[in-house]
C-alpha cells in the first residue's frame, strides 16, 4: 500500500528545481513533459528529466512523468527516454477514453521489451481533462492492470465545461465520478493542483474538502504545500490510538487462529482492519495532525 | 504559478503599447529607448512589465529591470531568454555596451569585458574564446621585424589614394598588415571591395592581406548609438574600437605603426584621425603606445584621391574622372556591375 | 555525431548551465569550460562533459560552457541537447545517451 498524498509537480525544464526537489520528500514527484515547458525546450526538457530520473537521489522517491499528449509530435519521444531511464509512473494527459490508455500501453510494452525492462513494471496514471474523461472515467480506471491511479485537471476540465474556477462547486460532479471510478478499480484518486500558492487559507480549506470526499492526495506546484496537505492528511491522536487497538486485536486473532476479530465485544471486519492499516501507515508517515 | 515570471519577445515598433511600457521601464532605469532595436525580451508578472532586453542585431542593448524585482535570478533567466532569442535571428556571438560599473553583473550572465572607457564605457561579449581565440588566429600571422605596420581599410570602393597610401605604408616598415573592414554596411559589399584590396595590392612586397573582424571598425565596436543621445560625442565614440587595436590586435601581430590617409572630405573619418592619436598613443592602457603615421594624400589634378569622392562622381555619371582616380581592376569591377549610371 | 550549426542550450541560472556549441573546420573538439566552481570541481564538470562528448561521438566543434553549479546529470542532459541541436539530430538513440 503505497502512500500517495502529495504530487509535487516541477517543470522539466527547470535544472535548478529537477536538482533539488527531492529533498522536500512529497510521496511522489512528477516531472512535467506537457503544459510547463515551452516548445523550444521540448527536447531539452526530456533529456534533464532523463538524466533526473538516472540520478540516485531520486531512487528512493515514487517519480511519474507526465508526457506530452501522444497525438502532438512529442509524446513518443518523452515516452521512450522516460520508460527507458526507469521512471515509475507515466502520466497521460487529456484521457479521453479507455483506448487512449490502450495506445500508451502497447507503446509502453515495446519500449520494455526493447531495453529489456520487466514488462508490466512501469505504472500508469490517467489524467481527466474533460467531460468525455469524467463520464468514460470508470473505463479508463479499469482499463489496465498497470493503472495505479487517476487524476482530475480542472483547468482544461472547467473550459469544457464552459465554467471557470470557483469555490469548487463546478468540479463536483467530476470529483465523484472519479473518485468513484477509482475506488470500483481499487486505485488511486489525485485531485486538482490549487494554483494560488500565497492562499494557505483557500488550500486548506479544499484539502479539507477533498480528504472528506476520499481522495488519495492532490497534485501540487509549490513545495510550501506539501507539508500543509500531509498535516492535513494526518490521523488525530484518538485515530491512531483506535487504529492500534484494531490491529493489536487482529493480530490477538490471527495468532490464537480465531475466525472473528473482537474489541471490546465488538466484531470488526476487514475493511476497518484496512481503514486502521491506512491511518498508522499515514501517522507513520507525517506523526499526528497538529 | 501565480509567482512566475513569464518571459516572451516582442518587436517595439510593431507592438506600439508595448513600446511605450518599454520606454517607461527604461527610464525608471535612467536609460534611453533605442529606435535601432528590433526585438525585446520581456518579462512580465502579472499584468506588469518588470524586465526587458533589446537585441539590435548582435548587440545587447537596454537591459532594465523593474525597482523591486532587482535580484540575480530575475536578471539572469532574462539574459538566458536573451541568448536563446539572439540565436534564433542567427547571433551566437554577442555583444554589449555598458557602464563599467555593471561589468561584474554581466560576468555572472557569461560576458566578458573586452574593452573601457573609464567612467563611461565597456565593450563585453559572450565568450570567453571570442577575442583570444581571434588574435591566437592573428598570431599565427606575425612576421619578423622591428617596425611593422598597419593599415585597416573600408575601401569602398579601392581607389588608386588606397594603393598610394599601402604602397608607402610597405615601403617604410619590415612588414605590412593590410585589413578590410568587414561589416556589410557599405555600398560595395564586403567580398567585392576584399577582391577591389586584393588585386590592388597584388604587387606591392612585404604585406599581409586580412580579412576584416567584429573587432575592428564594426557595429560593435563603434557604439556611436550610444552616446549621441546623451551628448557624449567626444572621444568616447571611437574610444572602444581603438583601445581593441591597441591591447589585442597590434600586440598579437607585433604591429608598432599604424598609417592613415589624411581625410580631407569626410567628417566622420577625419575624427576617427584625430582620435586615433589619442587613444593609440596619448592614453592610459596597460598596452605599449601604437605610433600613429598619417600620410597626405595622393592628388589628383590637385585634388586628393578618396573613396567618397569617387562615390559621388558615380553618381553623378561622372565617369571620365573616376577613370582617373581607380586602378584598372576596380574601373573594370565599376563598369561591369551597372555602377554607371 | 557532427555538429553543422550553431547552437545554444540550458540557462545562466543557479544550479544550471548554458552550453553553446558552434561547427568548427579542423578535426577537434575545442572545449572550454568557465564555472563559479571552478576551483573544487573543474576537473569533475571537465570529464563529464568529456565523457558526454565522447558517447556522442563529437569529434569537431567548439565548445562553451558557462557552469552555475550545476548537478552532473544536468550537465549531461545540456551537454547533450546543445549537441543534438547542433547536429540537427531527429532521430535519438536513448541507449547512447544514458
Amino acid at each position: 500500500m503505497k502512500l500517495r498524498r502529495s504530487m509535487l509537480f516541477l517543470p522539466g525544464a527547470n535544472a535548478a528545481m529537477l536538482s533539488t526537489a527531492f529533498v522536500y520528500k512529497p510521496d511522489s514527484i512528477m516531472f512535467d513533459l506537457e503544459d510547463a515547458v515551452s516548445l523550444r525546450e521540448k527536447d531539452a526538457a526530456r533529456l534533464l528529466v532523463f538524466h533526473a530520473l538516472q540520478n540516485p537521489a531520486y531512487a528512493d522517491i515514487e517519480t511519474v512523468v507526465r508526457i506530452n499528449p501522444l497525438n502532438t509530435p512529442f509524446g513518443l519521444q518523452d515516452l521512450e527516454a522516460v520508460v527507458r531511464a526507469g521512471v515509475d509512473i507515466v502520466r497521460l494527459p487529456k484521457t479521453d477514453s479507455a483506448a487512449d490508455v490502450h495506445e500508451l500501453e502497447s507503446h509502453v510494452e515495446r519500449i520494455e521489451r526493447e531495453c529489456g525492462r520487466e514488462v508490466g513494471s512501469t505504472k500508469l496514471m490517467a489524467a481527466i481533462e474533460s467531460a468525455s474523461g469524467v463520464v468514460n472515467a470508470l473505463s479508463i480506471a479499469t482499463s489496465s492492470c498497470r493503472m495505479i491511479g487517476i487524476a482530475l485537471a480542472g483547468f482544461d476540465y472547467v473550459m469544457d465545461m464552459q465554467t471557470e474556477r470557483g469555490d469548487g462547486t463546478e468540479l463536483f460532479y467530476a470529483r465523484c465520478a472519479v473518485l468513484h471510478a477509482a475506488r470500483v478499480a481499487k486505485i488511486d484518486a489525485f485531485d486538482v493542483v490549487y494554483s494560488d500558492v500565497n492562499d494557505e487559507e483557500g488550500f486548506l480549506k479544499e484539502v479539507e474538502l477533498i480528504r472528506r470526499l476520499g481522495f488519495n492526495g492532490k497534485s501540487l506546484i509549490n513545495p510550501r504545500q506539501i507539508e500543509l496537505l500531509h498535516n492535513a492528511y494526518a490521523p488525530s491522536e484518538d485515530d491512531v490510538d483506535y487504529a492500534q487497538r484494531v490491529i493489536a486485536a487482529a493480530d490477538k486473532a490471527e495468532k490464537e487462529g480465531l475466525g472473528v476479530i473482537a474489541l471490546n465485544g465488538k466484531m470488526i471486519d476487514a475493511p476497518i482492519v484496512d481503514h486502521a492499516k491506512r491511518v498508522l501507515q499515514k501517522a507513520q508517515a507525517s506523526g499526528v495532525r497538529k | 504559478m501565480s509567482d512566475e515570471i513569464v518571459f516572451y519577445t516582442t518587436d517595439p515598433h510593431a507592438n506600439v503599447a508595448e513600446g511605450a511600457e518599454i520606454r517607461q521601464l527604461l527610464a525608471q532605469c535612467d536609460l534611453d529607448f533605442e529606435e535601432s532595436i528590433g526585438q525585446f525580451v520581456l518579462g512580465r508578472h502579472g499584468r506588469s512589465l518588470v524586465a526587458c532586453a533589446g537585441l539590435d542585431g548582435n548587440i545587447v542593448k537596454c537591459v532594465a529591470t523593474a525597482p523591486g524585482y532587482r535580484g540575480e535570478s530575475l536578471s539572469l533567466k532574462l539574459m538566458s531568454e536573451v541568448i536563446h532569442l539572439a540565436l534564433e535571428c542567427g547571433h551566437l556571438h554577442l555583444f554589449l555596451y555598458t557602464h563599467p560599473k555593471n561589468v561584474s553583473f554581466f560576468e555572472g550572465c557569461g560576458f566578458y569585458e573586452l574593452a573601457e572607457v573609464p567612467g563611461y564605457v565597456s565593450l563585453m561579449e559572450n565568450t570567453p574564446v571570442g577575442i583570444k581565440g581571434y588574435c591566437g588566429r592573428l598570431q599565427k600571422k606575425r612576421e619578423p621585424g622591428a617596425k611593422i605596420g598597419c593599415i585597416v581599410m573600408n575601401a569602398n570602393p579601392f581607389t588608386l589614394g588606397h594603393q598610394y597610401l599601402v604602397r608607402l605604408a610597405a615601403s617604410q616598415c619590415d612588414w605590412l598588415h593590410l585589413f578590410v573592414v568587414r561589416e556589410d554596411v557599405s555600398r560595395f559589399s564586403y567580398r567585392d571591395r576584399f577582391a577591389l584590396v586584393q588585386s590592388g595590392v597584388a604587387d606591392i612586397p612585404g604585406l599581409t592581406l586580412h580579412h576584416g573582424s567584429e573587432y575592428m571598425v564594426s557595429r560593435a565596436t563603434f557604439p556611436d548609438y550610444f552616446f549621441k543621445e546623451k551628448g557624449i560625442v567626444g572621444d568616447c565614440c571611437t574610444a572602444i574600437d581603438l583601445l581593441l587595436f591597441r591591447e589585442y590586435i597590434a600586440p598579437a601581430l607585433g604591429i608598432t605603426h599604424r598609417f592613415v590617409g589624411t581625410e580631407p572630405f569626410c567628417a566622420t573619418t577625419r575624427k576617427y584621425n584625430n582620435d586615433m592619436k589619442h587613444w593609440l598613443q596619448a592614453a592610459d592602457s596597460d598596452a605599449v603606445p601604437v605610433t600613429v603615421v598619417e600620410v597626405p594624400r595622393t592628388a589628383c589634378a590637385g585634388v586628393p584621391i578618396s573613396a567618397s569622392e569617387v562615390r559621388r562622381l558615380l553618381r553623378a555619371g561622372d565617369m571620365a574622372h573616376v577613370e582617373s582616380l581607380v586602378p584598372r581592376n576596380t574601373l573594370n569591377y565599376l563598369t561591369h556591375n551597372d555602377y554607371v549610371t | 555525431m557532427k555538429i553543422v550549426k550553431e547552437a545554444v542550450a540550458g540557462t545562466l541560472e543557479s544550479s544550471d548551465l548554458l552550453v553553446k556549441v558552434a561547427p568548427l573546420a579542423d578535426d577537434k573538439v575545442d572545449l572550454v569550460i568557465e564555472s563559479e566552481v571552478m576551483r573544487q570541481f573543474g576537473a569533475q564538470i571537465r570529464k563529464v562533459v568529456e565523457e558526454t562528448l565522447r558517447q556522442l561521438g563529437v569529434r569537431s566543434g567548439q565548445i562553451v560552457i558557462e557552469d552555475k553549479g550545476a548537478l552532473d546529470c544536468a550537465i549531461r542532459a545540456r551537454v547533450q541537447t546543445a549537441v543534438l541541436r547542433g547536429a540537427e539530430c531527429k532521430e535519438m538513440n536513448w541507449s547512447a545517451l544514458s
